[in-house]
């Protein structure tokens, strides 16, 4: 049994410790996994007041909700482990999102922004986010040959790329006398293929939309690429110190590219959902959205010192966030104090998410 | 070591105190959710306090949310609160006029009531798509036209008593400056298009020359709020540039400006003063400044003599509909009997001609001191 051999031990070089050390043992303990018992108390506390908190429906919604999130955080995650960060996300998303809605539009609709497309059938449907998750990419690389290139800080290379993202949308947005205007009429057929349920569960009066399923997949294929692939150790070895990675033979060059671009198709990916999910896009769609992801890696472990996450701490982290949300709503708290109160976890978080890379050094 | 655990233990305490404290007691059955598109609307928050305390006084239990500008936000808000057991919905959807938009609250509401306010649901063309299609919802807003009309109308009559005073370079025309808070919103492109067509009609009439677009270089005639949200700080920024280039000095002044709502009216203000007019002291030239909604900030602009007029969409008139509504229908009125309800109320209230859950709240022309 070697679990229990494992207790044994460790219970054993507990006894051995003296006093001091066995204080300092159980407060690192408790700041080191502050986050979780804070969140345990904050759910238990969530769920006295409210019971409707942790009903079926209401975790259902919480697993939608995530879903929805996922995508991103773990495309940006990739750029926090290389110590950078992605403010275009949002605008690509959003930019994504609007591409998605022309491109599946109700081809019966009255006013249409592409007068000749082929119907929606299941391999349009494919075909169309293949191209949404290719224009992401494109911008993703243009952020990561910046990043790459010029040793530019990504802070400022997505900076630019935001804005100019922003503009095609905006141009986007005009075509064919659309003026700007939302883009609706997204097609039956294309709703039901992603925000359509996948399967419900009758005895609860729940279902399970389809980009639950993808969510999970890609969550699959996020941790392969991240701890199966050369790939994925390339981009801890630059996170964690791109000489090193440099020296040891790691082209750096390449990695970087890669990791924005993969970045980039994934916010396109999550675009194209967000299009299903919400029938109807705005210029707007998308605006800060990169916020909530970049703070649900950090929550999640995935550090700005770089070279440190996982793909697992990025769904707890997207998790934290949600549950935060619901459960704050459930409180009935003032929607001003819940600004506040988000922003006050985010920033115990990661204060004590950097407390433990402190102590290391 | 010790600090920091007792630190940890009171932002936890903290965090669990701001829970209790805020916590609305839950009624037996009616609770009320209302959902609005963003706290940070100057007119809205008029409006949300105003339904906060009818609400209050009706005894009814209610929360609010703030969507934040962003329509997944707003769609995942309805969906957890049908989550935890609200039983009306009040909704000031974001993407103004998308009938896809409202379809998606409606789905994800679950059958519950829906009262949608304000902001239009169904766009040009696509009118009846969203209200006669579904059962237990309604709409309370303003006819979107009719604003702009008003302002139009408001700007016509009093260039045509004031030409010669508004004429800083005595070329004839008036120039004019446009902001517009949304390129998306039914009400702004309205409001975009009436204010200057109707104050051209009235110059017409009245044998004066139409408007003229102060930059000869922007042919969509406007400047936008690039991020659709109506804001003061972009009609400032876009005006304090204007005002570098269009001066008197230069005899190209800004002789009038037009903003799709007062936020907007008062940042062009600011940098007009700024630039040493509208300073409100009797001695400053005074650009004539035309806004929309009559919030506080705007009427008390129009009583220090900084503004000129704005169209009154009226907070407490809105709150009031939208109370009297959801009162009637959480006693189990059918939403359509709730709404006819209400426009039998109020001669400001009437029923959209041609729908049965579709509730008007007229405007009222604003350039005085508060009635």
């Amino acid at each position: 049994m070697p679990k229990t051999n494992y207790f044994k031990r460790k219970q054993e070089e507990y006894r051995a410790l003296d006093s001091l050390d066995r204080r300092r043992f159980w407060t690192n303990g408790l700041l080191n996994n502050a986050l979780y018992i804070l969140m345990a108390a904050f759910i238990i506390f969530t769920a006295i007041v409210n019971k409707n908190f942790l009903g079926p429906s209401s975790i259902v919604n919480i697993i939608t909700l995530a879903a929805v999130s996922l995508p991103m955080a773990l495309g940006i995650g990739g750029c926090i482990v290389l110590t950078g960060t992605d403010l275009s996300a949002g605008r690509v998303f959003g930019l994504a999102a609007g591409m998605t809605a022309a491109f599946l539009q109700n081809r019966a609709a009255s006013k249409l922004i592409f007068e000749r497309l082929p119907a929606t059938t299941g391999g349009w449907i494919i075909a169309v986010m293949l191209m949404v998750m290719l224009a992401g990419a494109v911008i993703g690389l243009v952020n990561g040959f910046f990043v790459a290139k010029f040793s530019l800080h990504p802070f400022i290379v997505t900076l630019a790329t935001q804005l100019i993202t922003y503009g095609l949308i905006l141009m986007f947005f005009q075509i064919n006398g659309n003026g700007g205007g939302p883009i609706s009429n997204v097609a039956k057929e294309f709703k039901t293929a992603v925000s359509g349920p996948a399967f419900r569960i009758e005895k609860w009066n729940v279902s399970i939309p389809w980009y639950v399923i993808f969510a999970i997949v890609l969550v699959v294929i996020m941790w392969f690429v991240w701890n199966k692939t050369r790939f994925g150790k390339n981009m801890f070895a630059v996170g964690s110190n791109t000489e090193a990675a440099r020296v040891s033979g790691v082209n750096v060059f390449m990695t970087t590219v890669l990791v924005h671009t993969l970045a980039g198709a994934l916010y396109g990916f999550s675009g194209f959902v967000e299009a299903a999910r919400l029938g109807s896009v705005t210029a707007a769609t998308g605006l800060n959205n990169e916020c909530d992801a970049i703070a649900a890696c950090v929550i999640g472990g995935v550090s700005f010192v770089g070279g440190t996450g996982n793909i697992g701490g990025i769904v707890l982290g997207v998790f934290v966030l949600r549950i935060i949300f619901v459960a704050l709503n459930m409180l009935g708290i003032n929607p001003n104090l819940q600004y506040i109160i988000k922003g006050a976890i985010i920033l115990a978080a990661c204060s004590l998410d950097m407390r433990k890379y402190l102590v290391r050094k | 070591m010790k600090k920091k655990i007792l630190a940890m233990i009171i932002v936890l305490a903290m965090v669990l105190s701001l829970g209790v404290a805020t916590y609305a007691e839950p009624a037996p059955n009616t609770k009320v959710a209302v959902f609005w598109y963003a706290f940070s609307d100057a007119y809205l928050s008029t409006v949300r306090a105003a339904l906060d305390a009818d609400l209050e006084a009706a005894g009814i239990a209610y929360q609010d949310f703030d969507a934040n500008n962003n329509q997944g936000t707003q769609l995942e808000q309805v969906q957890t609160a049908v989550t935890n057991g609200f039983t009306v919905l009040v909704v000031n959807l974001v993407t103004s006029g998308s009938a896809d938009a409202a379809q998606q609250i409606i789905e994800a509401a679950n059958g519950l009531p829906v009262i949608f306010f304000n902001r239009a649901i169904e766009g040009d063309g696509e009118e009846h798509t969203v209200l006669d299609a579904n059962a237990n919802i309604a709409f309370i807003g303003t006819d979107a036209p009719e604003a702009g009309h008003m302002q139009g109308k408001m700007i016509g009559d009093f260039l045509v008593a004031n030409y010669d005073a508004v004429d800083l370079n005595k070329d004839g025309q008036i120039s004019y400056a446009m902001f517009m808070g949304d390129a998306a919103n039914v009400e702004a492109i309205y409001r975009t298009q009436y204010g200057v067509e109707d104050a051209n009609a009235i110059l017409t009439a009245a044998g004066k020359p139409e408007l003229v677009y102060f930059d000869a270089n922007n042919s969509d005639k406007y400047q936008l709020d690039p991020n659709g949200a109506w804001s003061a700080a972009a009609a400032f920024d876009f005006m304090s540039v204007n005002l570098a280039g269009y001066s008197e000095a230069n005899g190209n002044m800004i002789e009038l400006v037009i903003a799709n709502n007062d936020d907007m009216a008062i940042g062009s203000i600011s940098a007009l003063q700024s630039a040493g007019y509208n300073l409100g002291d009797g001695t400053a030239t005074k650009i004539p400044v035309f806004g929309v909604d009559a919030t506080q900030v705007a009427q008390d602009a129009i009583a220090e003599d900084t503004m000129t007029g704005t169209v009154k969409q009226d907070a407490e008139g809105m709150a009031k509909a939208i109370c009297s509504a959801v009162y009637a229908v959480a006693g189990g009125t059918p939403i359509a009997e709730a709404v006819a309800a209400v426009a039998e109320s109020d001669e400001i209230f009437s029923i959209a001609d041609g729908f049965t859950n579709k509730l008007f709240v007229a405007y009222a022309p604003f350039t005085g001191a508060a009635e």
